[in-house]
């Protein structure tokens, strides 16, 4: 089986320490790196000083004296140099960041874009019958034997379709506005169950005519999780989409999970289709990877995704083996437990307050 | 003038109930299936003139159902209809050959005219192949 995480440790806050690009351990180590290259020339200009002021007879104490001027100068530039270094990847890191953020906003459009579709599937569907039993009762009312037993019926079961067609579509608007209201309510903790509810209840349609079964199988003493409900409920209707692309044209299993693991809150959305190779499965989380035809994704969706999931301090992991599907896995940290597990990164806790 | 022979595929079962009342009350023939394995039984059956085919259904979608009867029947004309406006179904349809694209709801008034253009170039095309042929 083969396994890729993405996450864990590499979720830290930004500092005005030195940036995250460098892990905790080798800063030191780095920073004497710097300052020891940067020390070389002024150094070789020390001892050419000391050879120098040797002939002409300058006593020692005038030599000790320049060399240590000479170490304290090399030392500054050293440390400026490091800072330079410092405020330079902090700001990649920044622009990173920055990026992420833009594209995470349009793949919330996008993937409202992709909702709409669907939607509109579902509303237009009834408003056809609608239409056709309104313009049905529009022939009858034009036509001859307007008071016979026969067309009596034909009118009560028109308006009945009526009837029954608004209710399917009020429903499919309701659950829109339902799942809008999740996508645009500010929180910093999700119930993740109701929302995965919701969200697979917006794709019934488009399950339905995919010929994909949804088995759920959600822990109901699931606690709550820390993140974003907008941008959790978007990292989860991507992967749902993504599963359901996965068995377009076969049909197949969709099985959405939650469960408690390793103290966290895990969320499994597996599909049936047909796997991913292992030569790409280390790539599918970089950005603009795509194994999608060109104009059907930009290959951000899952980039985003884990970037959106490690800001909330929890990752996103895919198992696959090729032939019988991928299940990917979302863990979240639990709300209301200060976040002590993995203690290898300090900032998780910080970035899940 | 000879009866148009129409075939009318949608899972929407009352769509296509009421539709195919409508139709018929206006000379049209008309037969009915709720899926695209349906529509295939009746194309391998009995000669059609234009088709009103839904592009979204369970297990044999619209693209499927079209691709198969274009080998059964290849002049019968196919008029896409859609739930939802996504071009690349559209563009793939016509790329296989569809005659034409409607989105749900549409007025019967353009669904009729659709039909009737559908039917004159079919009428057109058998002229041309000399297989016209009375049904």
């Amino acid at each position: 089986m083969l396994m890729w995480r993405h996450g864990r440790g590499s979720a830290l806050p930004p500092t005005d320490e030195f940036p995250r690009l460098v892990r905790a351990e080798f800063r030191f180590p780095v920073r004497s790196l710097i300052g020891a290259v940067a020390s070389i020339p002024l150094a070789f200009l020390a001892v050419t000083l000391v050879l120098l002021v040797g002939d002409l007879g300058i006593g020692h104490w005038t030599i000790a004296a320049i060399v240590s001027l000479g170490l304290v100068v090399s030392y500054v530039v050293a440390a400026t140099v490091t800072r330079r270094i410092a405020r330079r990847l902090l700001e990649l890191e920044r622009q990173r960041d920055a990026f992420y953020q833009e594209f995470s906003r349009l793949s919330k459009a996008a993937s409202l874009g992709e909702i709409a579709s669907g939607v509109a599937h579902d509303i237009n569907n009834p408003l056809a019958v609608m239409n056709e039993e309104a313009g049905w009762l529009r022939d009858l009312l034009g036509g001859p034997g307007l008071d016979r037993e026969s067309t009596r019926q034909e009118f009560a079961a028109s308006v009945e379709q009526i009837g029954v067609q608004i209710k399917r579509a009020s429903s499919v608007t309701r659950r829109l506005l339902h799942w809008a209201r999740d996508m645009t309510r500010p929180s910093d903790v999700i119930d993740v169950n109701p929302l995965l509810t919701r969200t697979l209840y917006l794709l019934e349609g488009e399950l339905t005519s995919a010929d994909v079964r949804v088995v759920t199988r959600l822990d109901p003493k699931l606690p709550k999780a820390v993140g974003s409900e907008a941008e959790i409920t978007q990292v989860l209707l991507h992967l749902m989409k993504n599963a359901l692309d996965a068995m377009k044209g076969g049909g197949g299993t969709l099985t959405i999970t939650t469960d408690r693991f390793d103290g966290l809150v895990r969320v499994g959305i597996a599909d049936t289709g047909p796997g991913i190779p292992p030569e790409l499965v280390a790539r599918i989380f970089e950005p603009f990877f795509t194994t999608k035809p060109v104009g059907e994704g930009a290959g951000l969706g899952l980039a985003i995704s884990a970037w959106i999931v490690q800001r909330a301090g929890g990752h996103i992991a895919v198992d696959s083996v090729p032939g019988s599907g991928a299940t990917f896995h979302v863990t979240l940290q639990p709300a209301g437990v200060s976040a002590e597990h993995g203690g290898e990164d300090e900032g998780r806790a910080a970035v899940a307050r | 003038m000879r009866v148009v022979r129409l075939l009318l595929v949608d899972d929407e079962a009352r769509f296509v109930e009421t539709l195919s009342k409508r139709l018929t009350s206006r000379g049209y023939y008309v037969e009915k299936a709720l899926s695209g394995q349906e529509a295939l039984d009746l194309v391998t059956s009995r000669p059609f003139d234009v088709m009103l085919l839904d592009v979204r259904m369970p297990g044999m979608d619209g693209l499927e159902t079209l691709r198969a009867v274009h080998r059964l029947q290849p002049l019968v004309k196919v008029i896409l209809l859609s739930g939802h406006a996504s071009i690349n179904a559209a563009v793939e349809g016509m790329r296989l050959g569809a005659y034409d694209y409607l989105l749900k709801p549409t007025d019967l008034e353009d669904i009729l005219a659709k039909v009737e253009a559908a039917f004159e170039k079919k009428r057109l095309e058998e002229e041309q192949q000399g297989d016209w042929r009375q049904p």
